[in-house]
């Protein structure tokens, strides 16, 4: 049976076609095996203003009919912007892209897929209140008659689920759905196009192990249809479980595509995270052996109801620098916000100067020196639409000085914050006029930056707080760090920067799938030993 | 110092005279397609609303309970929250300040004063269900105070028909006594309107000189990092509400306490009813600062006593109502603007 056939089959008898046109016969004929379905020349994408550097930096990509593609890189590598050039929602600043040989120019999602190139999107895009036929259907209008085809659209849907084994019920409502079949419903409405290329973005981000494997036999059922699908992730074992190629991308620029059969964990993990030399600046042994934040055996659920946290005990002494490595999404971020009183322990102990604080409010927290610098800096570390003036005094706005009997001393904040612009070279406009939004993201972790650690804080729980500054932001808060950890603040320090953790840190815990690998002297601990357990490799010698 | 602040307030002042210049305009338009002459009937208008001391003070006693309702709006938006429980709100006022008003004999000033709080007690009291349902069960505010109003609207009803009514004029409640009455400034302006100004601005310096007022607004501008420093949701969303059924309590209290003639409410809630509806246009058109919502308040005043005069020349005064929409909606323009040049642009020059 031959696509234009297939089409047939899925979208309505012959003569139906006008009803519901074969988008894949409006193609043209179906890919042979091999044949390269779209192509990306030297392509750049810049966001001017935002970043200083370049998202992407000349990428060269191609995909062929019959293979999975895998995309491989850390946060912040540009896959996903990539992802997003070839399915049309950006637009490339210079390059070039080819659709089966021919020069093309996307100017929306749907000229993609006019093309035949779909992408399933890591945040879910179906409304929640219509069941999975409506959700398609609404997508369709413009392609059918004013009727609205719901029939037509489930029996195609039924049949698509047993051709692809894509197991979702079309009168179920979204809202019903677990992650996995949501996930599966997303695929479903791109696979309704009946596209040449399909894009999955982090597809596996919220799947357990099991449904995870079940993907990969449906990407793997859909290469043998010669379609050829790009796959998104940043965890190497699926890499080698469910692709092909491979194409590394690392901070934007292209790192080079090997096939898998001639490729190892190893050699990936190296083009990804790269040669790293640490520098490590001179630092005298942690003197004091009295605990600052003890953690037993914590278990944390996730945002998707999965356990992300499974049983991590670990104690930062005062005057340390304890590392957490590990590719993004195995629970460094559940375990950030369980330390920092933002999302609740489902059982185990937290405990701050000897004090149980487990289940504390951030406020309380802050009341014992605690200070976090989050992660999201733009969602949760400054309100955007708030000034300048009001986002430094965020942390400390309700004690004396910066607020008396509960009113604030504007002139105390006004004097606080132009010191602090001073002090952490923050580059804004004005104090009380300025809207943070504006700012640009280095400027933004930089105010972050000077609001929490102006301070001496007893503990400091950090997230990539280096993440977008320059190279002399960087240095600046580095030696900021060691500074704090002279003077005996005990510091937590998360970060996906291999560099950054094995220059700081005095010891390396490597988490993997919401456990410590294992806690590394960080003195003789090597890079290759850290990237061997990130990939969940437990080294021959794992010292304590 | 000066020119900063006035660079600051100076586009949305622009924004918002624009749109009124604009509504006008329309309002010109529909007037001149059924016949009418436009100038004639914006020159009464003027003329009647602004053009005589009496004119004045009518029209900011019209303005008088909308600028208190705009602040519960208000209120609510900065703390990120969408009330329209106002009107609910303020007619439990009305009658919070007719069961101390009309019934408890007390000496001038102290009888004005406890009035008056108990009118802003009450209205503050109808907010609490709101902010416990939303709290506790996560019941959206817009559902919760427009069933609340509802309800406030058939209760004062039941209140004024069986236990406050005037005996021998059924069709409205005890007025209140002399001792519970604002003085009167000039037509049925009173005093009241500097408890409703003075309101105001404690409204304003609570919003940004204190750390509760910053604590609603950063709710308001980024819930998440509220939470990530540890501000209490559940205090912000009942000060919130809170504060915002004081202001529509007082607004319902300026009806009966500080509005001749009839210092009552009548059965039918007539001079009560639409208070909350017309406060959120006032909130829109002031962009929900309480110094904009006391000019807006104005405005708003004068074009509903104006249109008074137009009558006589024949046009109905609902068109003012039409004219305040077209305002309304003309100050969502910019961001339409803003929405279609990205949408035209976007997909050309990106």
């Amino acid at each position: 049976m031959n696509g234009v056939e297939r089409a047939f089959k899925i979208f309505g008898k012959e003569g139906d076609e006008k009803k519901f046109r074969g988008f894949r016969k409006m193609r043209g004929p179906p890919p042979e095996k091999g044949e390269i379905l779209i192509k990306a020349e030297n392509v750049v994408k810049g966001f001017p203003g935002v970043w200083e550097h370049l998202i992407l930096d000349h990428i060269n990509f191609d995909v062929r009919a019959g293979e999975v593609h895998a995309l491989l890189g850390e946060n912040g590598a540009g896959k996903t912007v990539l992802a997003n050039i070839l399915s049309g929602f950006y637009v490339i600043t210079s390059g070039q892209i080819y659709v089966r040989g021919k020069p093309v120019k996307f100017n929306s999602p749907r000229d993609a897929l006019e093309h035949g190139i779909a992408m399933v999107h890591q945040e879910f895009t179906l409304v929640p209140t219509l069941t999975v036929a409506e959700n398609i259907a609404l997508g369709l209008k413009e392609y059918s008659s004013l009727s609205f085809p719901l029939k037509e659209v489930e029996r195609k849907l039924a049949e698509l689920s047993e051709r692809y084994g894509l197991k979702v019920n079309p009168k179920a409502k979204v809202e019903d759905l677990s992650a996995g079949e949501r996930q599966r419903a997303e695929i479903m409405k791109v696979l309704y196009w009946e596209p040449d290329v399909l894009i999955l973005d982090e597809p596996t981000s919220m799947l357990t192990p099991h449904e995870a494997d079940e993907l990969f036999k449906v990407l793997r059922g859909m290469a043998a249809e010669n379609k050829g699908v790009v796959f998104i992730t940043h965890r190497i074992e699926e890499v080698m479980k469910v692709a092909d190629r491979v194409t590394v991308l690392r901070l934007g620029k292209f790192m080079g595509t090997k096939s898998i059969k001639e490729t190892t964990k190893e050699e990936l993990l190296k083009l990804m995270i790269g040669e790293v030399e640490p520098f490590r600046p001179i630092r005298k042994p942690v003197k004091s052996e009295k605990p600052v934040l003890e953690v037993i055996d914590l278990h944390v659920v996730g945002r998707e109801g999965v356990e992300a946290v499974r049983g991590v005990t670990f104690t930062v002494r005062e005057g340390e620098i304890f590392g957490i490595a590990g590719v993004a999404g195995n629970g460094q971020r559940e375990l950030v916000e369980a330390l920092t009183g933002l999302r609740k322990v489902k059982s185990g102990k937290i405990m701050i100067m000897g004090k149980d604080v487990t289940n504390k409010s951030p406020r309380e927290l802050a009341k014992l020196g605690v200070r976090h610098i989050p992660e999201d800096r733009r969602g949760i570390g400054v309100a955007e639409p708030m000034t300048f003036g009001e986002n430094i005094m965020m942390r400390d706005y309700c004690s004396p000085p910066f607020s008396k009997n509960g009113i604030i001393d504007y002139d105390f904040v006004t004097r606080h914050a132009k010191e602090l612009i001073k002090k952490f070279e923050i580059l804004t406009p004005d104090i009380w006029n300025t809207e943070v939004r504006i700012l640009s993201g280095g400027n933004i972790q930089r105010l972050i930056l000077a609001r929490e650690l102006w301070v001496e804080p007893k503990l400091l729980i950090a997230f990539h707080p280096t993440y977008g500054l320059d190279m002399r932001a960087l240095t600046h808060t580095h030696k900021l760090f060691m500074r704090l950890r002279e003077k005996g603040s005990a510091i937590l320090l998360v970060s996906e920067d291999l560099e950054e953790i094995m220059s700081l840190s005095d010891r390396i815990a490597v988490m993997f799938r919401g456990k410590f690998m294992g806690i590394l002297d960080a003195s003789k601990a090597t890079v290759e030993e850290i990237g061997m357990m990130m990939a969940g490799i437990k080294p021959k010698e794992a010292s304590a | 110092m000066a020119s900063a602040v006035i660079q600051k307030f100076k586009r949305p002042l622009l924004e918002s005279l624009l749109a009124i210049i604009l509504g006008f305009i329309v309002g010109a338009i529909v007037m001149a397609m059924f016949g009418y002459d436009p100038i004639a009937a914006y020159s009464a208008l003027l003329i009647g609303s602004i053009g005589s001391l009496d004119g004045i003070c009518e029209s900011l006693a019209n303005a008088t309970p909308l600028m208190l309702t705009g602040l519960t709006f208000a209120i609510g938006m900065k703390s990120g929250y969408f009330n329209v429980g106002a009107e609910g709100q303020a007619y439990l006022g009305a009658i919070g300040a007719i069961m101390i008003g009309s019934v408890i004999h007390l000496p001038y000033g102290i009888h004005l004063a406890a009035a008056t709080l108990f009118a802003m007690f009450m209205g503050a009291i109808w907010s609490l269900p709101v902010s416990a349902l939303k709290a506790w069960r996560g019941v959206h505010e817009v559902v919760s105070t427009i069933m609340l109003n509802w309800i406030a609207l058939f209760f004062v009803r039941y209140l004024i028909e069986y236990h406050y009514y005037e005996p021998g004029r059924a069709e409205r409640a005890m007025p209140v006594l002399p001792t519970a009455r604002y003085q009167v400034l000039g037509a049925s302006l009173t005093t009241v309107i500097f408890v409703a100004v003075a309101f105001m601005f404690f409204a304003y310096f609570l919003l940004w000189r204190t750390t509760l007022g910053y604590e609603l607004r950063l709710t308001g501008s980024n819930p998440e990092a509220a939470r990530y420093i540890g501000i209490n949701s559940t205090r912000v969303i009942f000060l919130n509400f809170f504060l915002g059924g004081l202001a529509a309590g007082l607004a319902g209290a300026t009806q009966v306490l500080g509005r001749p003639p009839s210092w009552t409410i009548y059965k039918t809630l007539g001079n009560v009813i639409n208070l909350g509806f017309d406060g959120i246009g006032a909130a829109l058109i002031g962009r929900n600062h309480p110094v904009g919502i006391i000019f807006a308040s104005i405005f708003l005043g004068i074009l509903s006593y104006g249109a008074k005069f137009m009558m006589y020349l024949g046009v109905d005064p609902d068109l003012t109502r039409a004219i305040n929409g077209v305002i309304i909606i003309a100050l969502s323009l910019p961001e339409l603007y803003r929405i279609i040049r990205r949408f035209i642009v976007g997909r050309e020059a990106e």
